[in-house]
């Protein structure tokens, strides 16, 4: 085996754990803090790389740019789908929530599809897309490798302020206790709402990334779904330092298999699912 | 011998709940387990019904080996369980509720001697008028009568009482314990859990006390109340006023 | 085991207009109704695979992996269609045993795993089979591009004396009894699900494991059954569904919006009842046509506002909500405890 492909493969996978973890962990906030299943989280990151795409476009700005105009568009409408829809299902049957997200989705998708149809769009026209780095056969793209730095410091800047600022420990103190939390006076409510509104806004993050990356269709959305979901499954619930390590861990598998393996990047998703498979079951007979 | 425990522990991680465990009940017996709040006392209840597995030791049901059998090969080995922390099926009515032990508790029970035998628990236990009634709108009260003839309905040899008279008033408890007196005298042996003291006074035969996961005392009522160990546990710390 | 018997009654109704629709609509033996037949398949198709997944979540397991039982037995009625030459109307019950064997080796290893953990490593193998699938030798399963599957009818067609509309007819019209007997069979299930004793153990299950265990209840039982069941019917339809469109191909007949509908329409409706999911799969049916109709462009749009408001505003359903209206109009009663509070 080549060991420069061996080792391309490591880092393509590294860079690429980096989105997977970004989205994961906005959805971890849904489900860890709010206790809601999210199918439409993917969404946001897909209304986050067609915003972007849109202001590229009509303003050509630049998509690090555009990014201060995405992020509080994004916050605001998760703060709007909170309120208008996931509040009235936090104490419903997870099917409920299941099936109210699922609708969010639909909407969102087909409101995109109706808006930019259904070709794929890229930032095609940004100077530095093509732009990497040779090391030693090696080659490191500058936008994964900014889209990596990125979202590693907005995930650590959640971690930290989980566990330092105000917001983030009653976030902590709702997701561990809703009652005892209402009771010692915090509102619950807003700070649901705002776990929400910032979990969108990570995947709107993420968004933007993805259309520099990739060339998106609207329904890019929703394989993200998936994978943020296995990803968080994965790392356990509630574990935002899990969602790291098993973003690494398929995100690398993921891409060995596409370099390594002859005709391997039709299997990305198998093996990624397969390694959650695998281990899930695996887990729940070892425990018992 | 009916139920057999030797050398029974469970670990929960560094806390020791349950351990060095050793006792027998005799067919027909009715056997009291008492001690102070984190004896233990359910932790082994848990794992004769096979919903923990002891970290070691060995369970035997009439000379059968059960340790390893599940929930509900036990309950079809004739373990009957009524639970401490009530847990009913809430989305079934009560008459449902008793349906699942009546249906399935022992196999190859038929559907009309499955219905007789629910009919009958619902009756013994007071619920006949509530049969109907969906289970989550039932009081604390009820939905303990429903543990009992849940587990009654299993048709049981060995019925697993786990407080079912906690908060229970002076008249009520009396009923239930002329009910466990009448299970007992169709041929059912009784391991019952119970801080009430007179209820144990007038019901067992024999008193295992647990403190600390261990077996402190065994013997009548009389003798184990007059074990000095026993009167040092309960005198000793005082957390127990709002249970007796 | 109260209301099996209303549950019988509506359910026999059902199968009743159904069985009448193609006669009544021969009334009409015209070109319209093509299309109407045809839409008449599609909501009995949304029936089956609704009702078929709610059977499954009767025992509290919420699969992910309803496309892939559905896609296993699309799949065994191409190979065997194009592998070997045996008549095609074997493939409906091959499609149902191939899912169903599948599902009792999905179902045995996933047994331990509850709630969303169990949502997404069904959700995993989907994607695996389909990989898997893709995979396999072209000269058996087509690889990327799939295979065509001939169809299970051939209508004659008579030059001159025929139409050529008539030959679609003859062949939705025969089409539609297939997924009528198919529906029907599914209702069947379900109804013997509910007035026995599975019903207590699904629902024990459902509701609590451990308790269930403890009245003697064999869960991995009670759970590996319904498994079967509920794939060994989607099984079926998806082999009837892949000799009706004509082929199969990894990306479409795997399509996780078939899971997605299979879930969503038993919520709508009514789980863990045979009438809500029937219910569902007619009204949503309906409700997609008509935005189809009057919306060409984003009409989908408005069929995700409608589960949106559907969830907010009838929680458990239209099952649920006719219960509740029943009760309110008889005045007795209390209403069921989390029954419904919608953004009022
Ligand atoms: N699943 C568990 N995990 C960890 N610790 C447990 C678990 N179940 C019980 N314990 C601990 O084991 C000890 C014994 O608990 P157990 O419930 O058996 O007591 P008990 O004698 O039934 O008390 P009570 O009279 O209050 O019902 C307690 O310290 C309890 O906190
Ligand atoms: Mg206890």
């Amino acid at each position: 085996m080549d060991p420069t492909l061996v080792l391309q493969g490591l880092v393509s996978g590294v860079l690429a754990a980096g989105l997977y973890a970004l989205v994961s962990v906005g959805l971890a906030l849904a489900i860890g803090v709010i206790g809601v299943i999210n199918f439409a989280h993917g969404e946001f990151f897909m209304i986050g790389a067609f915003l972007a795409y849109q202001l590229f476009v009509s303003f050509g700005f630049d998509p690090l740019l555009s990014l201060i105009f995405v992020a509080p568009a994004l916050f605001v409408i998760g703060a709007i789908v909170y309120r208008s829809t996931i509040r009235y299902v936090l104490e419903a049957p997870e099917l409920n929530q299941m099936l109210l997200t699922f609708g969010l989705s639909i909407i969102f998708q087909n409101l995109a599809l109706l808006i930019w149809g259904g070709d794929p769009r890229s930032i095609s026209g940004v100077p530095y897309r093509s732009i990497g780095v040779q090391l030693g056969g090696i080659s490191i793209g500058l936008v994964p490798l900014g889209s990596f730095v990125i979202s590693l410091v907005l995930v650590l800047a959640l971690y930290v302020g989980l566990a330092r600022t105000r917001l983030g420990r009653a976030m902590r103190a709702v997701a561990q206790n809703r009652v005892g939390a209402s009771l010692v006076g915090l509102e619950v409510d807003r700070i649901y709402l705002v776990a929400f509104a910032l979990s969108a806004l990570l995947a709107g993050i993420g968004g933007v990334m993805i259309a520099v990356i990739q060339s998106p269709t609207p329904t890019v959305g929703f394989a993200f779904t998936l994978k943020a979901f296995a990803i968080v499954v994965l790392a356990g619930l509630g574990n935002i330092r899990g969602i790291l390590w098993a973003s690494l861990a398929v995100a690398v598998s993921e891409s060995m298999v596409a370099t390594l393996v002859p005709n391997g990047d039709a299997l990305r998703n198998a093996v990624f699912f397969a390694i959650i498979f695998i281990v899930l079951v695996g887990r729940a007979w070892r425990r018992a | 011998m009916m139920l057999r425990v030797q050398g029974l522990a469970k670990r929960f991680g560094g806390l020791v709940a349950v351990s060095d465990l050793d006792f027998e009940v005799t067919e027909g017996e009715i056997f009291a387990i008492i001690g102070p709040n984190g004896a233990g006392k359910t932790t082994t209840l848990n794992m004769i019904s096979g919903l923990l597995t002891p970290s070691a030791g060995r369970i035997e049901l009439a000379g059968r080996d059960i340790t390893h059998a599940n929930s509900a090969e036990r309950c079809h080995a004739g373990l009957g369980r009524a639970f401490q922390v009530v847990q009913p099926f809430p989305e079934m009515t009560v008459e449902e509720n008793v349906m699942v032990g009546a249906l399935y508790g022992a196999p190859g029970t038929s559907n009309a001697v499955a219905r007789r035998r629910a009919a009958d628990a619902l009756e013994r236990s007071g619920l006949d008028a509530l049969r109907d009634v969906p289970a989550e709108e039932l009081t604390l009260l009820q939905e303990k009568r429903l543990e009992i003839a849940r587990a009654l309905a299993t048709a049981p040899r060995v019925l697993l009482l786990d407080e079912v008279m906690a908060g229970l008033r002076p008249a009520e408890a009396r009923l239930a314990v002329g009910l466990v007196r009448e299970v007992r005298d169709q041929g059912v042996t009784v391991v019952f859990i119970e801080h009430v003291m007179p209820v144990v006074r007038d019901l067992a035969d024999r008193v295992l006390v647990m403190d600390y996961g261990r077996p402190l005392a065994l013997g009548s009522y009389a003798e184990v109340t007059a074990d000095a160990r026993v009167i040092e546990a309960y005198l000793g710390r005082d957390d127990e006023e709002d249970e007796a | 085991m109260r209301r099996a018997l209303p549950d019988v009654l509506w359910t026999l109704a059902l199968a009743i207009v159904a069985a009448l629709a193609p006669t009544l609509l021969k009334a009409g033996f015209d070109q319209a109704s093509v299309s109407y037949l045809s839409l008449a398949s599609n909501a009995m198709s949304l029936g089956i695979l609704a009702l078929s997944w709610d059977l499954l979540a009767r025992t509290g397991q919420l699969s992910l992996a309803h496309a892939a039982f559905y896609g296993a037995g699309a799949y065994a009625a191409a190979v065997l269609a194009n592998a070997t030459g045996v008549p095609i109307v074997l493939a409906l019950p091959l499609g149902g045993l191939v899912a169903g064997l599948l599902a009792l080796g999905l179902g045995s290893v996933t047994l331990r795993l509850k709630g969303i953990y169990f949502a997404i490593a069904t959700l995993a193998f989907t994607e695996v089979l389909k990989a898997v699938v893709q995979e396999l030798p072209t000269g058996l399963a087509g690889g990327a591009a799939g295979l065509n599957v001939p169809p299970l009818f051939r209508p004659h067609f008579v030059p001159g004396q025929m139409q050529r509309w008539e030959i679609a007819f003859q062949r939705n019209e025969a089409y539609f009894y297939v997924y009528a007997a198919l529906l029907v069979l599914t209702i069947a299930v379900s109804i013997v699900v509910q007035r026995t004793r599975l019903r207590a153990a699904f629902t024990a299950v459902r509701t609590n494991e451990a308790v269930a265990a403890v009245m003697g209840v064999r869960p991995a039982r009670a759970k590996l059954l319904a498994f079967v069941l509920s794939s060994a019917l989607v099984g079926m339809l998806g082999a009837l569904e892949a000799m009706r469109l004509g082929s199969v191909i990894p990306d479409g007949t795997f399509a996780i919006s078939t899971t997605v509908f299979a879930l969503v329409t038993p919520i709508f409706g009514g789980l863990y009842t045979t009438l809500g999911p029937i219910l569902g799969a007619g009204v949503l049916s309906a409700v997609e046509e008509t935005l189809k109709r009057t919306f060409a462009e984003g009409y989908l749009i408005g069929y995700g506002v409608v589960l949106v408001a559907s969830i907010l505003f009838m929680p458990r359903g239209l099952v649920g909500l006719a219960t509740r209206l029943r009760r309110r109009r008889g005045g007795s009663g209390t209403p069921a405890a989390g029954d419904a509070e919608g953004p009022a």
